[in-house]
């Protein structure tokens, strides 16, 4: 059920009618069943079955075998580590023994060994990658007593499933969240507005934007040796644009929907590309995921015995300044090899959204001081337009070459990718009048969708501008009536009719969503 | 209070807005929804079928000739699983002494269709109960697949990206001329044709989807009672497509209606050497010739009043006479005098 379609705004819809409708107190299973047809839509099978209830069950009772033992570390942490082991075997099996085949599989080339194992289908639910680690954040909560188990597993369950948030996030906490998921809500005109305007404004990023820059970037990927030199370069600049659009505008919708019943979920964009680092760029994206992995795997290794033990050796054989840096690095290393690994079980992922990501930002750490050093003595003034733009530029150039991996399909074809950037053979025969003509008119683009395009992205600007100085959503309603609705049927009938949905389109899935 | 009548206001506005913008982005009326514009309960005859029915059949010289007025419900190979949900929709704006159907696509693959001809038809439909009933009936004959019918019940999830075709006639609005005949310029060509012979004796078992169409019609037809003529135009046929009408006309004749077979009959004669533009459609001579023939039957077999002096049919003459006045333009020749041919 892609956010995009027109079944899930019904399927919201009824939802919501019923949430409003039905006691306050059952509000929460009006939701739970909700989730449950989501999470089994298309795809209700014994296995399927059973891949939901190991996660509900290992986190039910492990949760409540942990907060019963807690005064008992040791029995504690054995039902944390099996209910850690449960949910994350089923995700291994479920979603990476293809990429531990393909290891094997390397291994085998590698030592001239002539077995290959031969890929095998899973059929996974949506959104058990958010479900498993947002479980696995429950359990370690509970042990670390930051919160208490949930006494009913209906309610668990809910947790679990909380439909919105299956198909992208943001991850959730269960201390954060419970008040608002179980707790009873009144019907309010302005957040149903809120709410609404929310999902416009993140269907307007998706089917107007997100979507048209697909049709692009698909065709110029699809054959890279057509489309090279500057096609190829284009394609690798509009993806993060395009991954950013169909990311934050899945999230806006999911926002915007949780509005409207009442339940506040964390932001998990603030404006990424106006970053001026890689640093700062993964603060501002996808933000819920890093405080996961922050919280849930970078402190406590760094709090590790190993880490410490190697922390003290270190800083005696380094001295103190460098010495402390490599545990830290290592903790970081493994944090973003996790991180790629979450995006999806194949080395492009590990590659472009962990491993490059981690480099960047490593050598920003080394880097950094040096620059500073640098410029110091130079006389480059750093707090000056001119320079942040340079830095917002350098970032986003960073980010788009990372996300040559993330697209790619392989990792070879990754780097046929930038080989296809350097084909500049023949360049004036490319860019003849013809030859444009005929490649632009099988991407399936004319020059009005590009219009559009650029139209709709100067509109992103200025809107993501606004966010940077407040809420904007706010500031639209303290208007007056007619400048509101003028902006809001300008949403609506920009979105109706300059949307790339429908007939002749695929749906608007979400990118993440084959994770 | 305030915030729900505000709710409303907003609603209303929108859909509104909603109805001005997607006039505009319609585009390709057919006849079928020209259909609409003439006033409620003023035709005397209905006539449904594909592009042999608005490419040959004069709808104004008939008009000029005899006085009886013919609505055209046609569009570009029309289905013949969309004829029943067209004598429907029919019937709710006019009351016709005669439904007149086309049979030349009687024998033609449903499961085959390209997309477009059931669009013709199913978009030009209000929106009705009847609309959605032939979405589910035309298209359960084709490939189409069941999760894509939304594309029909919601035309707007195709015309939303007509944004880009539109001129100055989408935002003025198009007005249908000469009451859905079909000349121009190039209707007035003149291309040879293979003359085609009509076997009577050749027939080809109908497939069971054509077979199951066909059936389902007469019970309609049946069950509310109308007065139905079939016809099969003049021209030439392809793809067994003649063994399909012979078959076809048996069940019809069978059931007790008449088949107007204008491939047989001695007295219609149309030159295959002058009266075609294509191997399947007449020109404005074959049509002038057909009309002047059929219109004179229907007038002998049925009756049909005489309008000519009612002040409220006057859109028929002044299409007439729109009509007479662009083929003396473009033809450079006097209607009237093929008339006396």
């Amino acid at each position: 059920m892609a956010l995009t379609s027109l079944v899930f705004a019904v399927f919201c819809t009824i939802t919501v009618a019923i949430y409003f409708i039905v006691p306050k107190k059952i509000q929460w299973v009006v939701v739970l069943i909700s989730s449950v047809i989501f999470l089994f839509y298309n795809n209700l099978t014994v296995g399927t079955i059973v891949q939901a209830l190991i996660v509900l069950l290992s986190s039910y009772f492990c949760g409540r075998l942990i907060y019963k033992y807690k005064e008992n570390p040791k029995k504690s942490k054995a039902f944390l580590i099996l209910g850690i082991l449960l949910i994350l075997g089923q995700l291994i099996y479920l979603k990476y023994t293809n990429l531990f085949l393909a290891t094997v599989n390397h291994v085998c080339n590698l030592f001239n060994m002539d077995y290959q194992f031969q890929f095998v289908q899973r059929n996974s639910l949506i959104g058990i990658s958010y479900y498993s680690l947002i479980m696995i954040g429950y359990l370690v909560d509970i042990f670390r007593g930051s919160t208490r188990a949930q006494d009913n597993i209906f309610k668990c369950a809910l947790f679990m499933t909380y439909f919105p948030i299956l198909s992208s996030g943001p991850f959730i906490r269960y201390e954060d969240r419970k008040e608002e998921l179980y707790g009873e809500h009144k019907f309010s005109y302005e957040s149903m507005c809120g709410g609404l305007v929310r999902i416009l404004w993140g269907l307007f990023k998706i089917l107007v934007i997100s979507q048209r820059i697909g049709m692009f970037v698909d065709t110029v990927w699809a054959d890279l040796n057509t489309y090279r030199a500057i096609f190829a370069v284009a394609a690798i600049l509009f993806f993060p644009l395009q991954l950013y659009t169909n990311f934050s505008g899945s999230i806006d919708i999911i926002m915007g929907i949780s509005e409207i019943m009442g339940i506040k979920l964390p932001e998990n964009f603030t404006v990424p590309f106006a970053s001026r680092t890689i640093t700062e760029f993964w603060r501002n994206w996808h933000i819920t995921l890093g405080a996961w992995l922050r919280d849930y795997i970078f402190y406590p290794l760094q709090k590790s015995d190993v880490i410490q033990k190697l922390n003290k050796k270190c800083k005696k054989v380094f001295g103190k300044k460098v010495g402390k840096k490599i545990p830290l690095y290592i903790s970081m290393f493994i944090m973003w090899v996790a991180i790629g690994v979450w995006h999806g079980g194949a080395y492009t992922y590990i590659i472009g959204s962990g491993l490059l990501q981690f480099l960047f930002i490593f050598l920003e750490d080394i880097l950094g001081p040096i620059s500073k050093k640098i410029n110091n003595k130079i006389g480059i003034h750093t707090e000056v337009f001119s320079y942040r733009l340079y830095q917002t530029i350098r970032t986003y150039l960073l980010f788009s070459f990372s996300m040559i991996f993330f697209r790619a399909p392989s990792v070879s074809s990754a780097i046929n990718a930038i080989k296809s950037c350097l084909m500049l053979n023949n360049i004036g025969t490319l860019l003849n009048r013809s030859n444009l003509s005929s490649l632009l008119g099988n991407i399936g683009l004319d020059m009005k969708d590009f219009i559009i395009l650029a139209g709709a992205i100067f509109i992103l600007f200025i809107v993501e501008k606004l966010v940077l100085k407040g809420n904007v959503r706010k500031k639209l309603f303290e208007q007056n009536i007619i400048f509101k609705w003028t902006v809001v049927y300008a949403l609506i009938f920009a979105i109706i009719i300059f949307g790339c949905y429908g007939a002749g389109y695929n749906p608007a899935n979400f990118i993440y969503r084959q994770v | 209070m305030k915030k729900f009548i505000k709710s409303i206001i907003f609603l209303i506005i929108f859909f509104v807005l909603w109805t001005i913008i997607f006039k505009v982005l319609w585009l390709d009326k057919t006849t079928i929804g020209y259909f609409y514009d003439e006033p409620k309960k003023s035709l005397d005859i209905v006539y449904v079928g594909g592009s042999n029915v608005y490419a040959h059949y004069n709808t104004t010289l008939a008009y000029d000739l005899y006085g009886f007025t013919t609505g055209i419900m046609s569009s570009d190979s029309q289905p013949s699983s969309s004829v029943k949900y067209l004598l429907e929709e029919s019937k709710k704006y006019q009351s016709p002494k005669l439904y007149i159907i086309d049979l030349a696509k009687v024998g033609d693959d449903l499961g085959n269709i390209q997309d477009g001809q059931e669009r013709k038809v199913i978009d030009s439909l209000k929106n009705s109960k009847n609309r959605i009933d032939a979405i589910q009936g035309m298209l359960k004959y084709t490939n189409i697949k069941k999760e894509d019918y939304i594309n029909y019940y919601f035309s707007f999830l195709l015309y939303h990206n007509k944004w880009k075709n539109i001129n100055s006639i989408n935002i003025i609005g198009n007005k249908q001329i000469y009451k859905g005949y079909l000349f121009s310029v190039f209707t007035t060509k003149i291309e040879p044709q293979e003359i085609y012979q009509w076997d009577n004796n050749k027939k080809i078992e109908l497939k069971q989807d054509n077979k199951e169409v066909l059936e389902d019609l007469i019970e309609y037809i049946k069950v509310n009672k109308l007065n139905v003529l079939f016809v099969v135009p003049r021209r030439g046929y392809i793809n067994n497509a003649m063994e399909y009408i012979n078959t076809a006309t048996d069940i019809i004749q069978k059931n007790g209606y008449e088949v107007l077979n204008f491939n047989i009959l001695d007295d219609f004669k149309v030159d295959f050497d002058k009266d075609f533009y294509n191997y399947q459609h007449l020109n404005v001579y074959g049509a002038t010739k057909y009309t002047r023939y059929f219109s004179k039957y229907l007038k002998s077999h049925y009756d049909l009043p005489d309008h000519r002096d009612d002040a409220r049919y006057n859109s028929w003459k002044q299409e007439y006479e729109r009509f007479k006045s662009n083929y003396n333009e473009i033809t450079t020749n006097n209607f009237d005098d093929l008339l006396l041919e």
